[in-house]
């Protein structure tokens, strides 16, 4: 009878197990076919010599190195630059547009008439849908010099002198030009948390007496912390990896790598050269350091921020 | 009566399908893949479709010819052409810059020519300097396509208001090739129009604003070498420290803009250039010139107000005393991966004549490739080649070896160091070197 039971239980705990896998199953496949085993072939690419003079795709015809890649990596004298400038380029614009002003455009239309709002949140939304050629062109004809730059055309008509923006200021472009686009997606999470809290809680807040700002600081911020968590950690990985617009704005420049970044030099390496003889195997050495700090910062973001405690069962339910 | 009539659409059917069968069998496929900016260079593919029936009822075959042709980006289409070789779906002929024979030859991915190139006549007609630069490993891999120059385009209008006489004007070429005009007069003229006030500070004489060929000449005019006689890359650091001096010397005194590199091509500097009211020399490429006719002046004559303001002299002597320009061919080379590649070179060499080229000459202001060119009227009736084809005789190229795009963008950083002033002739040189021993390792040797 107790053999009976034991067998029953370890089937339940079985048939428990492959469910929770077979649901899974989709996303891990996914995961294995779109991330794991493209890492595991960029690696190996990393420890090859693999150029256009020399190019395969018999991974066994590839001519091992070793760390040779890595010991010209960290040799060369601008990766420091390079690695120092994609810091720079995540936080500020993290911290000033991915983070700060769509929570602010969040905030103001959801305070506002719901139709403005949605009118508002749509126009924020138009760098993300536009396509990247066509957004860099337009802002590329904003910034251009005089006479052919609208920015500076307005200060010619203002007497105010005119300037080369890209060589007097390529990260404030850089930044801001990514930051238009990075802005959306934070600003629907955020919107959404914040329609998502219940009216009577934040009507309570008022009937006590509190000004809007004090029911944002201490109502609404606090119940948005999981988005707003959410959304540091995917946009901190999001730009670590983004390259496009910087690419087509400065292409890295003016000047010896003012506004490269590690992604785009990767790409710069591997796959863009204009003398074609490409560098997949040095520019695979570039990529694998990049998902290393990804995976990095992914796991102490999800450690700082207790990433397992905001998503655990609601402890009301638990009881 | 019906079984027999039944039998006959059959057997006829039969032999329409044989037949089919036995034409589809004969035809041979060969596929072009060029690179060309429409409509002034779309001669590249185009002169085969020109040429494919004189072929076809020279060699009593049938030809399924694919032309592929576009603008795209260099390191796109240079891919692309790897990608594709390494699945086994190269062309059967790609046309690119000729220094990828460095590249491609040792991958396998095209064939050398030597043994078949005797095979044609039209090949003995190829101006001899261009094959230099179509050899790596001691063998021939590319047939040229086309030639230009990289002169320096000077502003007759500008001139003009500086003082100078039209003599004094339209000799300029002929001052630069005897050595009487100098890359210092050039500055000190161009130093003169700023402190006249003719054209504003930094903009006495613009290069190109981003990396590419043309850089080499102020290497090459300064005495450097990219390969030894073996073949090896080198680099003089003499001569890399005097180009340097050069070109910062020229953002110092205000001649040259220090952010020239990263201007946009589009926006800013083909519409400033073209005008010929703004930059008194501009270092470029004769393809420019009916780019400029045809997209930027065209409201103002084109051409004929090409002519009256702008001409092309080649790059005045630098330290070792010699006018020089680059030309960088591109070059007709057939993949390893052809089945048809006796064929394939035969199609080129139907469109290696005088009257081919001269379509491509004369509509994209590319220089000939073949002596008969210049002997043939629609050539040297061309004001604009026949203004420029000289400059042949002064050329440098590129060199053919793997390592050349780590030289060429160490040779660069150092450029954009000393532009941008952070750093100085020398440091820029240290920091190109380093990146080149970096890079290349035992590739390298500094002299």
């Amino acid at each position: 009878m107790l053999k009976h039971q034991a067998a029953n239980s370890r089937r339940n705990a079985l048939r428990s197990y492959l469910g929770a896998y077979g649901f899974m199953a989709p996303a891990g496949i996914l995961v294995i076919v779109f991330f794991l085993i493209p890492v595991a072939i960029v690696l190996y690419l990393s420890v090859t010599n693999l150029a256009s003079s020399n190019f395969t795709s018999d991974l066994a015809k590839m001519e091992f190195i070793g760390l040779k890649n890595y010991d010209t990596l960290f040799n060369d004298q601008f990766a420091r630059k390079i690695f120092s400038n994609t810091i720079f380029y995540v936080l500020v614009t993290l911290s000033i547009f991915n983070v700060s002003l769509a929570l602010i455009v969040s905030l103001l239309t959801t305070h506002i008439d719901r139709n403005a709002g949605f009118i508002f949140r749509a126009m924020w939304i138009l760098p993300r849908i536009t396509s990247p050629v066509v957004y860099i062109l337009i802002w590329k004809r904003m910034i251009a010099e005089a006479p052919f730059g609208i920015i500076n055309q307005f200060n010619e008509l203002l007497g105010q002198p005119t300037y080369n923006y890209i060589s007097t200021n390529p990260w404030v472009f850089v930044v801001v030009v990514n930051g238009f686009i990075g802005v959306s997606f934070g600003m629907i999470i955020f919107t959404s948390a914040i329609e998502s809290i219940p009216k009577d809680l934040l009507n309570a807040s008022l009937v006590d007496g509190s000004s809007r700002l004090q029911r944002i600081r201490f109502v609404i911020l606090p119940l948005i912390r999981w988005p707003l968590l959410f959304v540091v950690t995917y946009q901190t990985l999001s730009l670590l990896t983004s390259f496009v617009e910087i690419q087509l704005l400065t292409d890295g420049g003016p000047g010896l790598y003012r506004t490269e970044v590690w992604s785009l030099t990767a790409y710069h390496r591997a796959l863009s050269n204009y003398f074609g003889n490409a560098q997949w195997g040095y520019g695979s050495a570039f990529a694998v350091l990049l998902v290393l700090i990804g995976v990095v910062l992914a796991v102490i973001y999800m450690r700082v921020f207790r990433f397992d405690e905001l998503i655990a069962e609601p402890r009301v339910e638990a009881l | 009566m019906f079984a027999k009539l039944r039998l006959g659409l059959l057997f006829i059917l039969l032999l329409g399908l044989l037949t089919g069968l036995a034409v589809a069998q004969d035809a041979v496929s060969i596929t072009v893949r060029c690179k060309a900016s429409p409509p002034e260079e779309d001669w590249r593919c185009n002169n085969f479709a020109s040429v494919e029936a004189e072929v076809e009822a020279e060699l009593g075959i049938d030809i399924d010819l694919n032309l592929i042709q576009d603008n795209a980006g260099w390191g796109d289409y240079k891919n692309e052409f790897v990608l594709a070789s390494e699945a086994g779906e190269a062309p059967d002929i790609i046309l690119s810059g000729h220094e990828d024979i460095g590249a491609w030859a040792p991958a396998g991915f095209i064939i050398p020519l030597d043994d078949v190139i005797g095979m044609h006549s039209e090949f003995d007609d190829i101006v001899p300097s261009l094959w230099e630069s179509h050899g790596y490993a001691g063998q021939i891999w590319g047939i040229p396509q086309d030639a230009e120059a990289r002169p320096i385009f000077y502003s007759k209008l500008l001139l003009r208001d500086l003082g100078w006489s039209e003599e004094e004007i339209e000799s300029l070429p002929d001052r630069v090739v005897a050595g009487e005009f100098t890359f210092d007069d050039m500055l000190a003229t161009a130093e003169a129009a700023i402190d006249e006030g003719i054209v504003d500070s930094g903009n006495g004489w613009w290069h190109r604003p981003s990396n590419g060929p043309d850089f080499l000449y102020y290497y090459y005019g300064n005495g450097g070498e990219v390969l030894d006689m073996d073949g090896n890359l080198v680099v003089d650091r003499e001569a890399l420290v005097a180009a340097y001096e050069l070109l910062g010397g020229a953002v110092a005194s205000g001649v040259l803009r220090s952010d020239v590199i990263g201007l946009d091509w589009n926006e800013v500097w083909h519409p400033t250039v073209a005008q010929a009211d703004t930059v008194l020399f501009a270092a470029g490429g004769t393809w420019n010139w009916p780019n400029w006719a045809i997209n930027y002046v065209a409201d103002k004559g084109g051409d004929a107000y090409l002519f009256e303001n702008i001409g092309l002299t080649l790059i005045p002597a630098m330290g070792t005393g010699e006018a020089i320009t680059l030309t960088h061919p591109l070059t007709y080379m057939i993949s390893s991966g052809s089945e048809n590649p006796d064929v394939a070179l035969k199609l080129i060499a139907a469109i290696t004549t005088s009257e081919h080229n001269n379509k491509h000459a004369i509509d994209s202001f590319h220089l000939g490739i073949l002596n008969a060119q210049l002997e043939s009227e629609a050539y040297a009736d061309n004001r604009l080649l026949s203004s420029a084809h000289y400059m042949l005789d002064h050329t440098t190229a590129l060199p053919n070896h793997p390592g050349w795009n780590a030289w060429s963008n160490a040779y660069f950083l150092g450029i954009q160091a000393v532009e941008t002033g952070e750093a100085d002739a020398a440091g820029a040189a240290d920091i190109a070197i380093a990146q080149m021993e970096n890079e290349l390792g035992d590739g390298i040797m500094v002299r």
